[in-house]
């Protein structure tokens, strides 16, 4: 190039420069408000609102607060804690070790045992705990074989502490699953073969250096299991009640039975302390992510640990144990959903389609219930995905402070109860909103709303661990070539941490589908979602019809996903979790 | 415009105009679904321009929507339909029901309605025992067999913790002086447990998990109907009774079309209705469904739900001793 | 410190070959440099080398143990006994520098005392003993490549790898890494094989250099004569920026010695002593020179570099061929006409593709 060209283009690249800069502060600042306005308004009001209600006054006088102080509430704390955290171990146990066995090593047929690991998701955790009851009541072959290794049980095996940590470990395992699957996924390869140089082999490969660079994985997903165990109410519904053991979640149902003025306040506070309890979690969580070093990816690796001789063997144990864990609940939902009425032993003569005919003919909300809850969820979805996205970028990628801030609120309503949770919207929603003057409440929208608030933490933990280990080069070579933040969001991050975007939406999706808790208060004629039809058949005493519409969800969901699976030749590979 | 129109209809009241009721009416209830459905049918054939919604889910679920409304300065629903009058007693205290003294009481017994007329029970709805047929124990006949040899580890209940139901089941049993809280010691020492709600027992029993429960007759006849090997029994030393009331909210916006709906309910052809849906009317003279005894045959064990209710929290600490929560 | 013997290896990818059929001995203690533009197979050769991908064909030896054959299950990486310095580094983050380094003694049950012995040494050789408890993080680019470095001595092994080490290095932290490999090599006496697309750092440490190209062997020489007596038009051009030009005649002359005719001017050229000779000759800039007769052409641009400037000047009898002089007299201006003379050149062997001259 001769000297006046030069100079000529380079005068060009400053004016874009300096264009780009200022529209680049326009869109960035616009695009982070209107993230920022939505977090706002969908987690923290509500929120702010709980806290206001826990701490005044109630209307007879009496302090939401000093009703902590009682022997019943600090039990219930305790059990909720010891539960919590043994059910997370076994998740850790269970979910950590079948993405060590399906990301590190030669096993066969990786996308059918990853679909198998992901199935508690599908199904909704009463379900899986009626499923475990029926499995282990006495007189059934799995309790007799294991009473005769044991010995006889008084009472049911699951009623208690043991039985309520075991069920929520199994509901909770996938989340530990998926992160560790993620973070296997982008392991450096050269960190692992300078280890093979140094003469070690796979058991101490494993200890000493992939278990350790993993530990972050590992402790985004423990903690994100922790949260929901401490939250989870159906498990201790159907468990601990009759097991005489109480956690925060079963207690606070029980004020609410109470009704009274000064209940709103009292659950008000026991929700927060749940959420307390799990802010520490989430906060413990990113002290200790902070100070793990980031890892750069290299690209995908191959199986580093070959199974050799004992593949076969542990092939056979891997699916016995998923088989008896996943398909023997499923198998024992669909048994109740074949028979006409509970209790009714099952066998050819007295199968019978008439739970199915019902809840999609005569029972008419089923319909509605299935497209409201596939398009809520699909919804809930996407934006949370979006949403997301955008606080990753700009509290990670950009490191604006306030991002980050933001960011942690969105923990706060996952952690509440799903009941709490409904009520702190319907004070916050029921009136209409200030400059539209239209009433959310009783509409779909307040479901989405709740949904979006709710699960905003699912999408946005993924996306965060993602976007901390992408390389700031890549957006900073399109900052140079002139691109605005929300361009580069677009064009440059998107692209680059798509898996992560994917499997947040989907996990969003699954958990949404079956959602219970929130919905029961929220929802209003015409808005009906699925798993408040299962829980009121249940409650009204129709148990095959909420069976029969619990196995229809369960065939829809693994149907989406076929259909994910076909598309997914489109995509760039690792999109989808099952899909390695 | 809400107090305008509750004038305009408080005008064509004293004027003594018939006027048809007509509008829309919101309903909040526990009954199920599908009985809501029919129940509403019905009431269209008498009242074919009143357009019902209803919101139904579990008692608690419903009272604390309501709660939550209270609390946001927007109450939706006209009328309340719920399972049990505690949570009645509790709203009269908060002045949040509104008294009909027309309401056509005649042939409704007086423990059946509140003496201020906010309330209304509907129905009786019994508690009884469920057993399962198939589970080789004997047929019990009274609430004490649920304490002998034979029901060890095998009883299962509604907690009053969470249900409304279970708190008058609960405080009519100990307001007996044969029975007291030793009744409930007995059934401690003898492993029963404790569940959510009626539709747990009714699935524990059937499934044969259980081999006796503490149930409202409707359910357990409903399950036997549809083929689980389930019977129920009236004890003979008596049930409790929860009645379903209706009442009126203050805040009603359609109060013509609230007190037509309850005018229905208590009516003869409402009555008959619920006979109709499968539970015992409260009207003297309407007949029951088929197997069951006649309202006047039913030993009910007297007690007072207003007493109860103002006690519920003492019920529910001494129960919580007993059985853990 | 063992040879490495590599037989006719070969390594495909989905078809595309990456190494093919590639013979080389490397004597232990010799340093051999794999030499190459990107995609010439150098690095899967290293990693073939290193256990880290199999064998299509042939067989891989380190001393007189064989290590890798096709059809046959090869010696796993963590039993080859080779050490290996990344051009990442990879230090393991979780680790000290120290930690880092006793790895491998510790999976060889070394007592603890003699371990730290050893990581002291091997840390005090690349001069930082004393970041032994320093996380990797904290180290700057070089410093971490000499804890790599440091990392693979400690385990003392058979044969040194390292694939483009100095690639991310700045060129004065790259010149003294340089010096401390040419130390170390003569030091321990280590066979290294060492990977890099720089033909100039090759030639700085080599003993030997093998010069890839996709994945076919085409020289392998010291670094004197694959500079004076390149192969191939590839190594001549890759090696020392060499044009290569056809000649219109050539006659042979004495032993290793040529008359040719070149757009018309005579010129004098080295070839080699045996073997058939192909019509192209090898010339460097330092081997021509601007004079009164030779070559026409005109300059078309001057590149000044310091101690010298090189003229690229566009030949007239053939228009595509830019010749490239250097010259250390100021220089003519842009488009002045000039003439060549070629005062040195080499004649190219004909078309055989490995000459591996020991």
């Amino acid at each position: 190039m001769t000297d006046g060209a030069a100079s000529k283009a380079s005068a060009v690249r400053v004016t874009a420069g300096v264009q780009a800069r200022f529209s680049s502060r326009t869109g960035d600042r616009l695009l982070a408000g209107v993230a920022a306005a939505l977090v706002i308004g969908l987690c923290l009001l509500p929120m702010l609102r709980l806290l206001m209600e826990a701490v005044l006054p109630g209307t007879d006088g009496s302090w939401p607060l000093a009703s902590l102080a009682s022997a019943g509430v600090w039990k219930a704390g305790i059990n909720t804690l010891v539960s919590s955290f043994a059910a997370t171990a076994i998740s850790a146990l269970l979910g950590g070790s079948l993405a060590l066995l399906i990301g590190l090593t030669d096993i066969r047929c990786k996308g059918v045992l990853t679909l198998f690991c992901l199935s508690p998701l599908l199904i909704p955790s009463q379900i899986t705990a009626l499923a475990w009851i029926k499995m282990l009541d006495s007189g059934s072959p799995v309790r007799s074989a294991l009473e005769l290794m044991f010995g006889t049980w008084s009472g049911h095996p699951l009623y208690g502490a043991g039985g309520v940590s075991w069920v929520m470990g199994l509901e909770h395992a996938p989340l530990i699953f998926l992160s560790l699957a993620a973070a296997i996924r982008t392991l450096p390869c050269d960190l692992i073969e300078a280890a093979r140089s140094a003469g070690a082999h796979h058991r101490r490969l494993l200890i000493t250096i992939i278990l350790p660079l993993l530990k972050p994985a590992l402790l985004a997903g423990g903690a994100l299991a922790f949260v929901s165990s401490i939250g989870n109410f159906g498990v201790p519904a159907l468990l601990g009640i009759p097991g005489r053991f109480t956690v925060l979640t079963t207690l606070i149902y029980q004020r609410l039975s109470g009704f009274g003025p000064s209940i709103l306040g009292e659950t008000a506070a026991l929700g927060l302390i749940l959420a307390l309890l799990a802010g520490m979690g989430l906060v413990w969580q990113r002290w200790v992510l902070a100070r793990a070093p980031a890892l750069r990816s290299s690209g995908p690796m191959g199986p580093v640990l070959p199974l050799g001789r004992v593949r076969p063997a542990i092939e056979i144990a891997v699916w016995l144990v998923l088989l008896f864990l996943t398909v023997m609940p499923l198998a024992a939902l669909l048994g109740a959903a074949l028979v006409p009425a509970i209790g009714v032993p099952l066998d050819w003569q007295t199968a019978t389609l008439e739970n199915f005919t019902y809840v999609l003919t005569d029972y008419q909300p089923t319909r509605r219930a299935f497209l409201n809850s596939t398009l809520l969820s699909a919804a809930a979805a996407i934006v949370t995905a979006g949403l997301g996205l955008v606080l990753a970028y700009y509290g990670e990628l950009r490191r604006w402070y306030w991002m980050r801030v933001l960011d942690a609120i969105a923990d706060a309503p996952y952690a509440v109860p799903g009941i709490v949770l409904a009520i702190a919207e319907i004070l916050v929603f029921l009136r209409p909103l200030p400059l539209i003057g239209v009433s959310l409440y009783g509409t779909a929208w307040i479901l989405l709303i709740a949904y979006i608030a709710r699960f905003l933490t699912l999408a946005l933990r993924p996306l965060a661990a993602a976007l901390r280990q992408m390389d700031p080069m890549l957006e900073e070579a399109a900052r140079l070539a002139g691109a605005a933040g929300p361009r580069r969001l677009v064009s440059i991050v998107v692209p680059t941490v798509r898996a992560s975007i994917v499997s947040g939406a989907l996990l969003v999706f699954l958990t949404a589908f079956n959602e219970l808790t929130v919905s029961a208060l929220l929802w209003s004629r015409g808005h009906e979602t699925l798993g408040v039809m299962v829980f009121s058949l249940q409650s009204e005493g129709a148990a095959g019809a909420a069976a029969a519409v619990a196995s229809l969800t369960v065939v829809v969901t693994l149907t989406l996903a076929a259909l994910a699976t076909l598309f997914a030749r489109r995509l760039p590979k690792g999109t989808l979790p099952w899909m390695p | 415009m809400k107090s305008m129109f509750a004038a305009v209809a408080a005008l064509a009241l004293s004027a003594g105009m018939a006027q048809a009721a007509s509008g829309t009416l919101t309903v909040y209830t526990s009954t199920p679904d599908q009985a809501m459905n029919d129940l509403i049918a019905a009431f269209n054939k008498a009242e074919p321009d009143v357009k019902v919604e209803f919101f139904r889910s579990g008692t608690t679920e419903v009272v604390n929507k309501l709660q939550a409304e209270f609390t946001a300065g927007a109450p939706q629903p006209d009328v309340l339909f719920i399972a049990d009058a505690t949570v009645m007693e509790q709203l009269k205290a908060d002045d949040r029901l509104m008294p009909y003294a027309d309401a056509p009481v005649a042939g409704l017994p007086e423990t059946f309605y509140d003496s201020d007329k906010t309330y209304f029970g509907t129905k009786i709805i019994p508690t009884g025992i469920i057993y399962n047929t198939k589970s080789g124990k004997p047929r019990p006949t009274s609430w004490g067999d649920l304490t002998s040899p034979n029901a060890k580890d095998q009883v299962i209940m509604p907690s009053p913790l969470y249900s409304g139901a279970a708190v008058i089941h609960v405080g009519t049993i100990t307001a007996q002086p044969e029975m007291g809280w030793n009744y409930y010691q007995l059934l401690a020492d003898n492993g029963a447990v404790a569940t959510k709600g009626n539709g747990g027992v009714l699935e524990a029993v059937a499934s044969g998990q259980k081999a006796y429960g503490m149930i409202v007759d409707f359910m357990a006849f409903n399950g036997k109907a549809k083929g689980s090997p389930v019977e129920f029994v009236y004890p003979l030393d008596g049930v409790s009774m929860v009645t379903e009331p209706v009442a009126i909210l203050k805040t009603a916006k359609n109060v013509e079309a609230a007190k037509s709906f309850v005018n229905w309910l208590l009516s003869d052809a409402g009555q008959h209705y619920m006979t109709v849906q499968g539970y015992i009317p409260g009207k003297a003279g309407i007949a029951g469904p088929e197997g069951r005894p006649a309202a006047a045959d039913l030993k009910l064990m007297p007690a007072s739900t207003k007493d109860i209710a103002g006690e519920s929290n003492e019920i529910k600490k001494h129960f919580a001793d007993l059985f853990g929560g | 410190m063992d040879a490495v013997t590599i037989k006719s290896v070969s390594k495909h990818f989905s078809g595309k070959p990456a190494v093919a059929n590639v013979d080389l001995e490397v004597a232990a203690g010799e340093f051999v440099a794999l030499l190459g533009p990107s995609g010439c197979g150098k690095t899967t050769l290293l990693r073939l080398l290193a256990g880290f991908e199999k064998l299509d064909t042939g067989t891989i030896s380190i001393g007189a143990r064989e290590i890798a054959r096709a059809g046959r299950s090869a010696v796993p990486p963590e039993e080859r006994g080779v050490g290996m310095v990344f051009q990442s580094h990879a230090l393991w983050p979780h680790m000290t520098v120290g930690e880092n380094v006793e790895y491998a003694l510790k999976i060889r049950k070394v007592s603890p005392a003699e371990r730290q012995r050893q990581v002291d040494r091997a840390l005090s050789t690349v001069g930082l003993a004393e970041r032994k408890d320093a996380a990797p993080e904290t180290l700057s680019g070089g410093q971490r490549q000499r804890v790599a470095l440091a990392r693979c001595l400690a385990m003392e092994p058979s044969v040194v790898l390292m694939d483009e080490p100095l690639a991310s290095l700045d060129v004065h932290l790259r010149e003294s890494m340089q010096a401390e490999f040419h130390r170390l090599h003569r030091q321990l006496g280590a066979t290294i094989v060492y990977v890099t697309h720089d033909q100039s750092e090759a030639m700085a440490l080599a003993d030997r250099v093998a010069v890839l190209d996709h994945g076919r062997l085409q020289q392998v020489a010291p670094p004197r004569a694959l500079y004076a007596e390149p192969a191939t038009a590839m190594v001549a051009d890759f090696v020392g920026r060499g044009m290569v030009v056809s000649l219109d005649a050539a006659v042979a002359g004495r032993a290793g010695s040529v008359e040719g005719r070149l757009w018309g001017e005579p010129i004098h050229l080295r070839s080699a002593r045996s073997g058939t000779a192909s019509m192209r000759a090898c010339l460097r800039p330092e081997g021509l020179a601007l004079g009164q007769s030779g070559i026409a052409a005109k300059v078309e641009r001057a590149v000044f570099e310091g101690a010298a400037t090189i003229l690229h000047c566009r030949v007239d009898r053939a228009p595509d061929v830019l010749l490239r002089v250097l010259d250390r007299a100021a220089p003519p201006a842009e488009g002045s006409a000039v003439r060549i003379s070629v005062n040195d050149g080499w004649l190219l062997p004909a078309a055989s593709v490995i000459s591996a001259a020991a």
